[in-house]
């Protein structure tokens, strides 16, 4: 039995309601409790703010994608080289840091839990291979759906059933957590070169809709009663008008679960555009948010771009493409048999430039003008936006109108006419921060109920210290302040163990993978099903019975079981 | 007993549809291999014991002995290198890589003999890349390039390309143009619909000459370049851009000629081209059956895909200064650990004798070529047989490879485990 | 100031020294623990060097650095150098003045590998030869040499001034194969031969007064022009690379 006491927290854990509070916390074997013996290792917070642990819900840091990107850029790996030090293995990378550097960074920033954004259910084993050595996070995966070739034919047929089954088969072979659909028909569609243009754009030969595809995994990701809902990254990243495409897509939502969302848009900055080109680009924002405001079965994360160079890297194989065009730099792309696509490129978001200043303040409105926090989570799409290591900086930006007028000074003089930021006075509070990065993701991916993102009893004793305190701080005029502290916490405390302290990781680490099992009728089961087998090993290069990711690549893990309606 | 669906730890293929038969732990039949695989599987010749040489020969040492052996050199060394890789299991690799970065050491993998060469291009331009089942399902054109899978990957074809009918194309070696671009006619050549035969040293003209006639400047093209007329390359240029879907493999005979990763470079950005106009891939033949697996574990361990020094604590990366063929031509390094792989067999002179200078261990389940400059060596399960563990295939696909018989010696993992523990507790940690 | 730097015999003369504190800035700063590595081994300097230093200096374009013996496997040498003078009496190893920005390096001997990599500005001469990616960039990087001057009055190696993005690099001997490729701006002169020079320029300007063996077949030929009042060939290109690089080359041939 090991027990801490943390005394004298100033703690914010908003699915508790506690906000300001001064408290102490009690753990016990890696659970938050109600108290502890005398004997137990005490750690005086000294009034400074404490919050859970940080859940970064849509963040690209393990797979195959992401190993791409640094493969590709040992120009970026020699920009942020650390030695083997204690505990901490050598680093290396800025934008794509090695896996080691990712966790130790964000384990420093007061991170405890993540979800990949995108894995490939056909490379699954790398992702997972890399969670292993992605020590100081819990770990889930989002799995691909969007161009997969099997429930594209069962929503073809009208069969919603089968399509839910194989979701279900797979999200349990390849240790997968929840459905991601990245530019859903447009993966397929690039398998020729080509894209969707719009949600109404059937998929060459399939014969479906982004929107019926859309529709079909809501309802079947109820059917299976996942934790999470259909996380989905809309059609038309990053083109002019697009907000059109996401207004429409939002319209698809129903509210099917009362527990959460129905549906999670990720990264909505690069999709909330006006204007008809390059040249006439506009935020959006102000459209895309009154659509979230009046629908609650939504929930967005921002996507923010923030200046600097990074990678670019996602399933949306012709999206990459495009960019490739714009910026002539180096492209990748790989696409994955049956299943989906990715493109990776290097850009460099610079404050000079006209089109990268709107982007940088879209994404700053949608999380100002959406009036309720649990529904806008932070995040800058790690690294498509900017490396996540720029959070603290946003996280200023939202507090504090002055400091947002002080770097609106610095973008394009044009900025001002293409977007509204300069009239939004609305300034986030302690709470606002701490629901963005703690409250609503753990609620967004449903894993409340595991334990994660609060400190109530029976919680994971994960949990982040900053060195700031929150009463005698105005983060108003203190946006240097709140980054500094924000950017590195005193204490990141993972189950109960001191696993990072001022920047230094303490332990060697073994986290946890959050998996889903859902538990599906047999007449149902893929397993069982000759159509399915037969297509299987027709026309993937990997026999089926080679495909499942094995029990050794998930060695500490939690698995999610499910009753599907099925 | 029969095993289904075993995966092949031979070429960078990993077919994963091959029967084993086992009798008494003894594999006595294998089917739906290439011989290469075959061979694999059947091999017998396996050490018993590590052992160290003496002045005049071999002696029996015990494992607790060779570790220490191998731990007091690679402490010993200003600048060990770490090297192979390609024949081992991921989990191996991953400790490797500890190994390296607790010693500070250089750390390489046979890339560096092989396609170093197309990392480096691709680290210049990208790769547009996609997994085999795609070209097998959509390809309506695929062209080799400098590469002869009918010897060095037996099955590519029949699996992947020109006798693999996919979902687009119900009778693939119909459907399919095949081409293949060579300084000599192979056997691959002969079974294409098209040959194009470059002379020695001109892959790179031809390459830039294609990508001008794909833009429509044409007439900056010579009548011939390289010893290709100019009306074929013009030809196929209108072949590749009718194509639905092309797909490019190229081997050694871009990567290792003149111009090296020049060459790969000038293909890809061909690639990039000829995407403006439809639907173009590009994958590289990876030879061993787990190199691309090192590049991808030690990307993630160390932002590098091969040829890691960390002598200066950080990882630092130069190719051509870090990679193994440089290293022991220049007589940079003073001790060697060698696993997964047979220097001994194909490096220039000059490393191996330079290999032969310096303290060497080698990991290895067979006396091999490199048993001969060695001073210690190993012997371990073998990954794929006895062993299980992750392997990647040429275009990135992570597959298990399995262990099919019960094995008598440690695995890889195992015995860098220990050399790793031991290496921590003499340095105090 | 005037610091001498002489080689030691070492007992592994093969095994290279990593040097880059060698820089004027270092001694004008002052230096009492400046240490080299040998691998892995960090040595304190004068293990490896007989070191003198004598004089003052005002400023660091005062210090001169004079390197003796055989000083071959010496790497970095001149790493970041922004000021001063090193002159290397002997032949120098890889990476000497990589990401120079100011001073001079004088080269008696060859240089190996990577001489005046991803250089800013400053001056290298180097009497003897130069190896492989002499004035070139780093893996990956899309632009290289940024400025300054290196001179090679020897021969240089494959790659020179490859990804070249501004500066001047003048080879007075031969340059090995494909020099100059993927260079982006800045000016190459070769006095003597090449082969396939400028492959896939996108821009910048090149001079060789010798022969392009195996010139590259995608450069437009604009027409005969007089340098120096001697005939050369004008060329255009990489046109498979959308590239507006010119060429002037005194005499060509195709590989066809």
């Amino acid at each position: 039995m090991t027990e801490l006491l943390i005394r004298n927290a100033c703690v914010i854990d908003p699915l508790n309601d506690i906000c300001g509070e001064v408290m102490d916390i009690a753990v016990r074997d890696g659970k938050i409790v109600e108290s502890v013996g005398s004997g137990a290792e005490v750690i005086d917070a000294g009034g400074s703010l404490t919050m859970p642990g940080g859940i970064d819900s849509h963040t690209h840091i393990c797979g195959t994608k992401v190993n791409f990107g640094r493969y590709m850029s040992p120009e970026d790996m020699r920009a942020g080289r650390t030695a083997r030090r204690g505990h901490m293995h050598s680093t290396s990378g800025y934008s794509v840091p090695t896996t080691y550097g990712t966790s130790y960074r964000y384990s420093a920033m007061g991170y405890t839990t993540a979800l990949e954004g995108a894995m490939a259910p056909l490379e699954a084993r790398h992702t997972h291979e890399e969670f292993t050595h992605t020590p100081l996070q819990d770990m889930m995966a989002n799995t691909l759906f969007d161009g997969n070739w099997p429930i594209m034919q069962a929503i073809h047929d009208g069969d919603i059933r089968r399509a839910a089954a194989i979701v279900g088969w797979t999200l349990s072979a390849v240790k997968g957590f929840a459905i991601k659909l990245t530019n859903p028909g447009g993966t397929e569609a690039w398998g020729w070169g080509k894209d969707v243009a719009s949600i109404r754009d059937p998929v060459p030969h399939f014969e479906v809709t982004p929107a019926e595809i859309i529709r079909a995994m809501i309802e079947a990701n109820e059917m299976l009663n996942l934790p999470h809902s259909v996380h989905l990254h809309c059609n038309c990243l990053g083109k002019p008008g697009n907000h059109q495409c996401t207004l429409e897509t939002f319209d698809l939502v129903p509210n099917a679960n009362n527990k959460r969302q129905s549906l999670y848009a990720t990264h909505v900055q690069f999709h909330s555009y006006g204007g008809s080109s390059w040249r006439d680009i506009c935020s959006r924002s102000e459209e895309i948010c009154r659509a979230i405001n009046s629908k609650p079965q939504i929930v967005i994360d921002m996507g923010q771009v923030m200046f600097g160079k990074t990678t670019t890297m996602t399933a949306d194989g012709p999206m990459e493409f495009n960019l490739y065009r714009l910026y002539h730099n180096k492209w990748s792309n790989h696409d994955v048999e049956l299943e989906t696509g990715s493109g990776i490129i290097p850009v460099y978001y610079s404050r000079k430039n006209l089109v990268n200043s709107i982007m940088w303040s879209i994404g700053l409105e949608l999380a100002l003008l959406t009036d309720n926090p649990w529904q806008c989570i932070l995040s800058t799409d790690n690294p498509n936006g900017a490396p996540f290591v720029k959070y603290p900086e946003i996280m200023a930006l939202l507090m504090s109108k002055r400091y947002r007028n002080e770097i609106f000074g610095t973008v394009h003089p044009d900025t001002e006419h293409n977007v509204p930021l300069a009239a939004i006075d609305r300034e986030l509070t302690w709470n606002d921060i701490a629901i963005m990065t703690r409250g609503a993701p753990a609620k967004a991916l449903g894993i409340e109920d595991l334990g994660k993102g609060h400190l109530g009893e029976g919680a994971d004793a994960d949990i982040a210290i900053y060195p700031i305190n929150i009463n005698e701080t105005d983060p108003a005029t203190s946006a240097e302040e709140v980054i500094r502290a924000f950017g590195q916490t005193d204490y990141t405390i993972k189950r109960g163990r001191v696993v990072c302290r001022q920047g230094t990781c303490m332990v060697d680490g073994k986290n946890t993978t959050i998996w889903v099992d859902p538990h599906i009728s047999e007449n149902y089961s893929m397993d069982h099903d000759p159509e399915f087998a037969k297509n299987f090993d027709r026309y993937y290069t990997v026999r089926m019975s080679n495909y499942p990711v094995q029990e050794e690549y998930i060695r500490r893990n939690l698995c999610i079981e499910t009753e599907a309606q099925l | 007993m029969k095993i289904n669906d075993v995966v092949c730890p031979f070429c960078g293929c990993l077919c994963d549809d091959l029967e084993i038969t086992v009798e008494h732990n003894r594999i006595v039949a294998v089917d739906n291999g290439c011989t290469l695989a075959n061979a694999k599987f059947m091999s017998k010749e396996q050490l018993a014991s590590p052992i160290r040489r003496t002045g005049e020969g071999w002696e029996n040492i015990s494992y607790d002995e060779a570790i220490q052996y191998t731990v007091d050199m690679l402490l010993d060394a200003d600048r060990p290198l770490l090297y192979g890789w390609s024949g081992t299991h991921g989990e191996a690799q991953c400790i490797g890589v500890h190994v390296s970065e607790l010693v500070g050491g250089i750390i390489d993998s046979t890339t560096s003999v092989c396609h170093g060469p197309s990392i480096l291009a691709i680290q210049e331009v990208g790769h547009p890349g996609c997994t085999l089942g795609r070209v097998k399902n959509r390809a309506d054109v695929v062209i080799y390039w400098g590469c002869n899978p009918l010897e060095a990957h037996p099955r590519h074809m029949s699996r992947y390309t020109t006798y693999a009918d996919g979902y687009f194309l119900q009778n693939a070696f119909r459907e399919r143009k095949v081409i293949v671009v060579d300084v000599r006619e192979t056997e691959t050549a002969r079974v294409a619909d098209e040959f194009i035969r470059i002379k020695e040293g001109g892959d790179y003209a031809v390459l830039s000459a294609l990508r001008a006639i794909v833009r429509g400047k044409g007439d900056v093209v010579p009548e011939s370049v390289a010893g290709v007329s100019r009306s074929q390359l013009e030809r196929i240029v209108t072949l590749c851009k009718d194509a639905k879907f092309g797909a490019i493999f190229f081997g050694l005979g871009l990567t290792m000629t003149r111009g090296k990763y020049k060459n790969v470079r000038n293909a890809i950005e061909l690639v990039d081209e000829l995407s403006r106009h439809t639907k173009f891939t590009i994958t590289p033949m990876r030879g061993h059956w787990n190199v691309y697996g090192s590049n991808e574990v030690f990307t993630w361990m160390t932002g590098y895909p091969y040829a890691i020094d960390f002598c200066r604590g950080i990882a630092f990366y130069n190719p051509g200064e870090t990679s193994a063929i440089d290293l022991l031509a220049r007589k940079e390094c003073d001790a060697c650990l060698i696993i997964g792989s047979d220097p001994g067999a194909h490096f220039p002179r000059g490393c191996v004798e330079h290999l032969a200078e310096i303290p060497t261990v080698v990991i290895d389940p067979v006396p091999t070529m490199t048993t001969a400059l060695a001073d210690v060596q190993i012997p371990v399960a073998v990954s794929g047989i006895d062993a299980d563990g992750t392997a990647y295939r040429m275009d990135g696909v992570p597959i298990r490879v399995r262990k099919v018989i019960e094995p008598t010696l440690p695995n890889d993992r195992e015995v860098l485990k220990s050399i790793h523990a031991k290496m921590k507790e003499a340095k105090g940690q | 100031m005037k610091v001498t730097l002489e080689v030691k015999p070492r007992q592994k003369p093969y095994l290279p020294i990593e040097a880059e504190g060698i820089v004027p800035r270092t001694f004008f700063e002052g230096t009492d623990s400046l240490t080299v590595f040998r691998g892995n081994k960090e040595l304190p300097l004068e293990e490896i060097f007989n070191v003198a230093i004598e004089g003052e200096a005002e400023s660091v374009d005062e210090v001169e650095i004079i390197i003796l013996g055989d000083s071959s496997r010496i790497k970095r040498v001149g790493e970041y150098m922004d000021g001063g003078r090193i002159h290397i009496t002997g032949d120098i190893g890889m990476h000497c003045g990589n990401f120079m920005s100011a001073g001079e390096i004088v080269i008696d001997g060859n240089a190996d590998a990577w001489l005046g990599r991803e250089m800013r500005g400053g001056r290298i001469r180097c009497h003897g030869s130069a190896g492989d990616y002499c004035a070139a960039g780093y893996r990956g990087e899309k632009r290289g040499m940024r400025g300054g001057t290196v001179e090679v009055f020897g021969d240089a190696g494959d790659f020179t001034a490859e990804t070249l993005a501004g500066g001047s690099v003048i080879i007075h001997g031969n340059a090995g194969d494909l020099s100059g490729v993927d260079m982006k701006e800045g000016e190459l002169t070769i006095m003597g031969d090449t082969s396939r020079a400028c492959a896939n320029m996108s821009g910048g300007m090149a001079y060789v007064h010798g022969t392009v063996n195996d010139m590259i077949p995608t450069f437009r030929k604009i027409g005969q022009e007089k340098v120096n009042g001697e005939p050369y060939t004008r060329f255009s290109g990489d046109i498979a690379n959308r590239g507006k690089g010119t060429l002037f080359i005194r005499n060509y041939k195709y590989l066809d």
